[in-house]
């Protein structure tokens, strides 16, 4: 087994990784930009290096920095997480290069699968069905349009190389195509470090269905079963919940098998995502493997038993999987709600600063994947993710409850975040019955957008607290012992006279 | 003792009074009794018309941020009732980066004729590239940052010339 591993990320899921190392008796190097000084990951690592300015191009994506640290601290295994260099292929080589396992798939594999227009050529091979679309790139917007055309409007540019929605428009007619192409191209850049965009036929109000697939390196290949992900703004998943609510067993046995065979013919090793998109006559489609594991992979850890990091890391070491198809159980459900910071009332306009309070719930079938720390200033040059709260029950409706309960508990002062729009998705109707698509959060703006049912409540407070002013945080300290009755402490406080 | 607050451009008015056995909020006019007050390190806890409530805060300068019941609220204490006006005002002239990030195009000249909508600026944060629209037409004054620059919330990055009505 490794005896230290190289986690090349930051917040929860370098967090995430670094527990799954240690339980495995493996040491861990932690990696930090400049602005990442004081992040919480760092505190999980038995090491933690410097690789340079905030900017992820010069830190978190610098190749050259990253292995060479790996080098000099002796690391003999790579984890890249999700994002950044997780499904960068030159990263990849020069880990192998440099004689140091990469944990995930091979370059050759990630180079096929990593990129969308050979992955798509390669499902056709093996009968998987795939969305109408360019079979490659191209630097000429013509061909863009002359594609756009033959498959009809509407059509989506997405990034070749890319995930997570980044990169991502919907065009709806031909006026739009060249300005939104443009700006598929800029985010690519900038998110993936590559500016190559194609073009495909946009399905509309799919729900997005995806089967995480574990093989190893010596052919034996399991589906852990599939994650519904259609709850998603701007592109990006924001509510995934396992099992689906309308998979039945035979559709379920079916895509699975789709997704192995995917991952077979790419000769693809290691934890591996197949994306399908579900249409109204419950016809599939293949979309894209995510060569990395997933911001989601928790859920499937709840309901499957199986700790998939872990997985990542035996394999890449060379291990066997040591259960079969057979033995892959769904038990209950699980659900995630994705902790962003930004501000649902503001077209989802990212909300870096500091956290002035943080309180991350708890209770039964509660699990909070956190990067986050009361204090951290939430830096604006990384994805706004937070933390990830995922909640599991014996059954979807329990499930629900006790999401709904943990997300009423979770508090983040100080910056904005998503949370009680979580909550209204959660208790929205359609929701609750598994009634929904990939459109759902833009079908239901006007039940999605704030109450502000507690607002005199939250007035009344506002006021109670500039009453007390630097008296009451004052002796709020001494309130929190438990020596002192709250009562001798309201009797402490007076008004002032102006 | 009367408290204003700003909550999303909205301003709120509240009075507190004090009483032998607890104190009493007035808003818009309506009376509510305030017992069995407590703090503690952010949070509170009182009931108000016999309800129990309690509520997790935080101050940072002029804002209290307030989590009461899964929701939560940004309360920027008024001084002034013309502040959030005035700040309208200036926002019809120019355009300024909603939060910190880097600037990453901007794509018009000084003295460039622009639409209302069309893009000043482009800033990008948390990955996300935002594309700035002016809020109406006009000409372009004034440019203050480079491409390439970081950009505080807030700060004006384009101005336009000041309409002659």
């Amino acid at each position: 087994m490794f005896k230290k591993i190289l986690i090349a990320n930051r917040g929860e899921i370098a967090v995430r990784v670094a527990q799954a190392c240690h339980e495995l008796g493996i040491a861990t190097v932690g990696v930090f930009s400049t602005v990442d000084t004081g992040s919480k990951h760092l505190r999980f690592m038995d090491d933690s290096v410097w690789i340079g300015d905030s900017p992820p191009q010069t830190s978190y994506l610098n190749i050259t920095r990253i292995v060479d640290v790996a080098k000099s601290t002796g690391a003999d295994a790579i984890h890249p997480g999700y994002g950044f260099l997780a499904e960068n292929a030159e990263f990849a080589r020069a880990c192998e290069d440099a004689g140091i396992t990469f944990i995930g798939p091979g370059s050759n594999a990630l180079s096929l699968v990593g990129d969308k227009i050979a992955s798509r050529n390669t499902v056709k091979k093996v009968n998987v069905p795939i969305i109408p679309g360019m079979e490659g790139s191209s630097a000429d917007i013509d061909d863009f349009r002359s594609m756009a055309e033959t498959i009809g409007y509407p059509v989506i540019v997405k990034a070749s190389l890319g995930g997570g929605g980044k990169g991502m428009r919907i065009i709806r007619s031909d006026a739009e195509l060249a300005d939104c192409v443009a700006a598929g191209q800029r985010e690519a850049q900038s998110a993936f470090g590559d500016s190559t965009v194609y073009l495909e036929k946009y399905i509309e109000k799919p729900r997005h269905i995806e089967f995480q697939v574990l093989r190893d390196h010596h052919g034996n290949v399991v589906h852990l079963c599939e994650r519904e992900c259609s709850i998603q703004r701007r592109h990006q998943k924001i509510v995934e919940e396992t099992p689906s609510p309308v998979l039945d067993a035979q559709l379920r046995h079916e895509m699975g098998e789709a997704a192995k065979k995917v991952i077979t013919a790419a000769a693809y090793t290691n934890a591996g995502t197949v994306e399908f998109l579900l249409d109204h006559q419950r016809n599939f489609y293949f979309l894209e493997v995510n060569a990395r594991v997933q911001v989601e992979h928790p859920i499937t850890e709840m309901v499957t038993g199986v700790d998939i990091v872990r997985q990542q890391i035996k394999i890449a070491d060379g291990c066997r999987i040591v259960f079969s198809q057979g033995d892959v159980q769904q038990n209950g459900h699980a659900m995630e709600s994705r902790i962003y910071a930004e501000d649902p009332h503001q077209q989802f306009m990212p909300s870096p600063g500091r956290i002035l309070y943080l309180n991350e719930p708890q209770g039964p079938g509660i699990r909070v994947d956190s990067g986050v720390y009361d204090g951290w200033n939430v830096p604006p040059h990384y994805d706004p993710i937070l933390s990830k709260l995922i909640a599991w029950a014996e059954d979807r409706e329990h499930c629900i409850a006790r999401m709904v309960q943990a997300l009423e508990q979770y508090t983040i002062l100080g910056i904005r975040t998503n949370i009680d729009f979580l909550s209204r998705i959660i208790t929205a109707t359609a929701f609750r019955k598994g009634d929904y698509h990939t459109h759902f959060i833009d079908d239901h703006e006007q039940r999605l957008m704030p109450k502000f049912k507690h607002q005199r409540v939250a007035l009344v407070g506002a006021a109670l607290i500039s009453l007390t002013g630097k008296r009451g945080q004052l002796s709020s300290k001494s309130a929190a012992s438990p020596q002192t009755t709250p009562w001798q402490e309201v009797g402490r406080w007076e008004l002032s006279g102006d | 003792m009367e408290y204003r607050f700003n909550h999303l451009d909205r301003d709120y008015a509240i009075v507190i009074e004090k009483h032998d056995d607890g104190y009493m909020a007035i808003i818009d006019g309506k009376q509510y009794r305030i017992d069995e007050f407590r703090q503690y390190s952010n949070l509170l806890v009182f009931r108000l018309d016999g309800i129990l409530h309690h509520i997790r805060y935080a101050r940072h300068k002029e804002t209290i941020h307030i989590a009461a019941a899964g929701e939560h609220y940004s309360f920027d204490s008024v001084k002034d009732q013309k502040t959030s006006r005035g700040t309208a005002v200036e926002k019809s002239d120019s355009v300024s980066s909603p939060m910190p990030g880097l600037v990453v195009k901007i794509p018009v000249e000084i003295g460039d004729h622009v639409i209302a909508g069309q893009t000043l600026a482009i800033v990008e944060a948390m990955k996300m590239q935002n594309e700035l629209p002016a809020p109406r037409d006009g000409v372009v004054k004034r440019i203050c940052f480079h491409e390439g620059e970081q950009v505080d919330a807030l700060q004006v990055i384009v101005d336009l010339e000041e309409t002659e009505s």
